[in-house]
């Protein structure tokens, strides 16, 4: 069963200096549980695609379905509420509240769903990526990789369906990228759709398959 | 997490921005409480002020020779002493501070003297303010310059007139005026001495016509009058009436240039800090619109803080324009600082509506503009 489907789905950014084409008629379908990797140099692609993914870019033209449900025919309110409860997003800028503690940040991914036991959940998870000596330190007081790995929990905590990786290691050093992979891998390996787009060969080995970008596009051909 | 705690915790981590907002709030909150203050302080001078110049209303009776009446200020017709409260019971007439005399010249001790019985001040309804003339209680007097000091008189000691008796309780100073020939009492008082009961020769009163758009204040008031009491003629002291409004206007006038230049430089500045706020935010509002958070709850976050900066400037900006009005104020008011130089309660609860929401509408763009980023872009940004 696919879990994310794409079809014929175009991102065209209006610019001063004309149009820009990110994404160029892209067709895929990623299955539940699978672990993909999205591969290209800078400018590819890939970020639009995860964004476009993750309900957060109207693509310019085509069709985004997780599960069976196109998100772009959802209200900005319900779409926002469906990624909410079923996309885990990781960034490559970490994107931490500077004001908000480690728990804090977590647990601020349970403001907006019915979660009564989202605390005691932000904190288990804050003790499984190792953060809890962390606990109430804020994002300036943490090294990049324990604010990556704050920024799993925060990811992880509404329990969703798919994880939208990207460039998750790429302010890491290589200790600290493989810690954060392996989180991700283990997400996977419990059932959990994950999506990672990234520019070098990291998590090349946990993929089940890699796509390749090229000026928006899937190339086929493989290479880079 | 609750809106609250987000916004007091952002207010901490961003301590100079909050310190800036609640600057501007202060800074427009205190210059008006001063201003209002001071104004009022103003008002209440320039009133006590023209009252040494006298009354620039006298409601006489119709009988009176005007020619007397202008070269002496007095008239030998009275009219009875329930007139005062016909006139001030109607409301929304262009009087206030209604004062009932009755006065005459008497020979006293072998001097000519003006003997003035003065009632207590009555205002019409609605229009209650504290007296312009201090009442004088029964039995006792105010003496003029002239008379005590031909006679001798002093404060304590008991004068008498036509065979009523009365204590000096002041013996005023030098007028240079009729003034320093008038010995004042109560009405009742000087019913008795002038065999008068229930008669009064004048009623004195203050127009309120100063900011009314008429070159004519007279004849509203000879109309306001005749319909009440047919029998009586108004005479008003254009100068001092003139001298008066001019006086109530400059202050109007500078209060309402000035105070819309705070208010507007006041509201840019709260409105710049929060624009640099929102471009601060930006990653911030744009993982909390990518973790779900609706444009509702964005903008109660920015509305929030300003409405928390309004509140707090409202109470600072409260306390700091009355110590102001009260440290300078009796500097500039010496007549009336110590009765109408005082902390104005009800501005403080105005504030506490006015400030949250100026701040709030200074906030309302930059909160739109937070609100109408996309994530997507904001995210894209290293």
């Amino acid at each position: 069963m696919s879990m994310v489907r794409l079809k014929n789905v175009t991102k065209t950014y209006r610019t001063r200096r004309g149009d820009v084409k990110a994404l160029d008629g892209i067709s895929l379908q990623i299955e539940k549980g699978e672990f993909v990797v999205v591969r290209g140099p800078s400018g590819s692609g890939k970020t639009t695609l995860l964004m476009t993914i993750a309900g957060m870019l109207h693509p310019t033209s085509g069709i985004v379905s997780i599960g069976e449900k196109d998100i772009y025919a959802m209200s900005i309110r319900a779409r926002a509420r469906f990624r909410a409860e079923n996309v885990g997003f990781v960034f490559q800028m970490f994107h931490l509240v500077p004001y908000l503690n480690v728990a804090e940040n977590v647990v601020l991914a349970g403001g907006t769903v019915a979660n009564k036991n989202s605390k005691a959940q932000a904190h288990e998870l804050i003790e499984r990526l190792g953060l809890a000596g962390r606990i109430h330190h804020k994002p300036s007081e943490l090294s990049a990789g324990e604010r990556q790995r704050t920024a799993i929990a925060r990811a992880l905590l509404n329990r969703p369906k798919i994880i939208l990786a990207d460039e998750p290691t790429g302010n890491l050093d290589p200790d600290s990228a493989g810690v954060v992979l392996g989180y991700i891998k283990n997400f996977h390996r419990q059932g959990g759709t994950a999506i990672l787009a990234t520019h070098g060969p990291a998590a090349k080995e946990f993929a089940d398959r890699t796509i390749y970008l090229r000026d928006g596009g899937i190339d086929n051909s493989g290479s880079q | 997490m609750a809106t609250l705690s987000l916004i007091f915790k952002e207010i901490r981590h961003r301590k100079v921005n909050f310190l800036l907002g609640l600057l501007a709030v202060v800074t427009a909150v205190a210059l008006f409480i001063s201003f209002f203050t001071a104004a009022k302080a103003s008002n209440r001078e320039t009133a006590r002020l023209m009252l040494s110049m006298g009354f620039n209303l006298h409601v006489i009776s119709n009988e009176t020779d005007m020619t007397e009446f202008l070269l002496t200020g007095l008239t030998d017709k009275t009219m009875p002493e329930e007139y005062v409260q016909k006139l001030a019971s109607p409301k929304g007439f262009s009087y206030n501070h209604l004062l009932a005399t009755l006065q005459r010249k008497i020979s006293w001790r072998g001097l000519q003297v003006v003997l003035t019985g003065l009632a207590a001040e009555v205002c019409p309804p609605g229009q209650k303010k504290p007296p312009m003339v201090s009442a004088i209680e029964p039995g006792t007097a105010y003496v003029g310059y002239l008379v005590a000091d031909k006679l001798g008189l002093k404060k304590g000691d008991t004068i008498d007139i036509n065979g009523i008796a009365l204590k000096i309780a002041r013996c005023l100073f030098e007028q240079g005026g009729v003034d320093d020939i008038r010995i004042q009492c109560h009405l009742q008082d000087a019913q008795e001495i002038l065999n008068l009961p229930g008669q009064i020769s004048q009623i004195q009163a203050v127009d309120c016509l100063c900011f009314a758009d008429t070159n004519d204040p007279v004849s509203i008031l000879r109309r306001e009058v005749a319909s009440i009491l047919p029998d009586a003629q108004v005479f008003h002291a254009r100068p001092i009436a003139t001298a008066r409004a001019k006086q109530r206007q400059m202050i109007k006038g500078m209060f309402a240039v000035i105070m819309p230049f705070v208010v507007i430089v006041c509201g840019v500045w709260i409105g710049v800090l929060a624009i640099t706020n929102v471009r601060d935010r930006q990653q911030e509002i744009g993982i909390m619109r990518a973790l779900g958070y609706g444009s509702g709850r964005v903008t109660v976050l920015f509305l929030g803080k300003a409405v928390t900066i309004g509140l707090l400037g409202a109470i600072a900006g409260f306390l700091i324009g009355t110590v102001l009005a009260l440290y300078f104020g009796p500097d500039i008011f010496k007549i009336t600082a110590k009765t109408m130089v005082k902390p104005e309660l009800s501005l403080l609860f105005w504030s506490l509506i006015a400030a949250p929401l100026f701040s709030a509408a200074s906030s309302f763009v930059p909160a739109m503009i937070a609100v109408a980023y996309d994530p997507a872009i904001t995210l894209r940004e290293e």
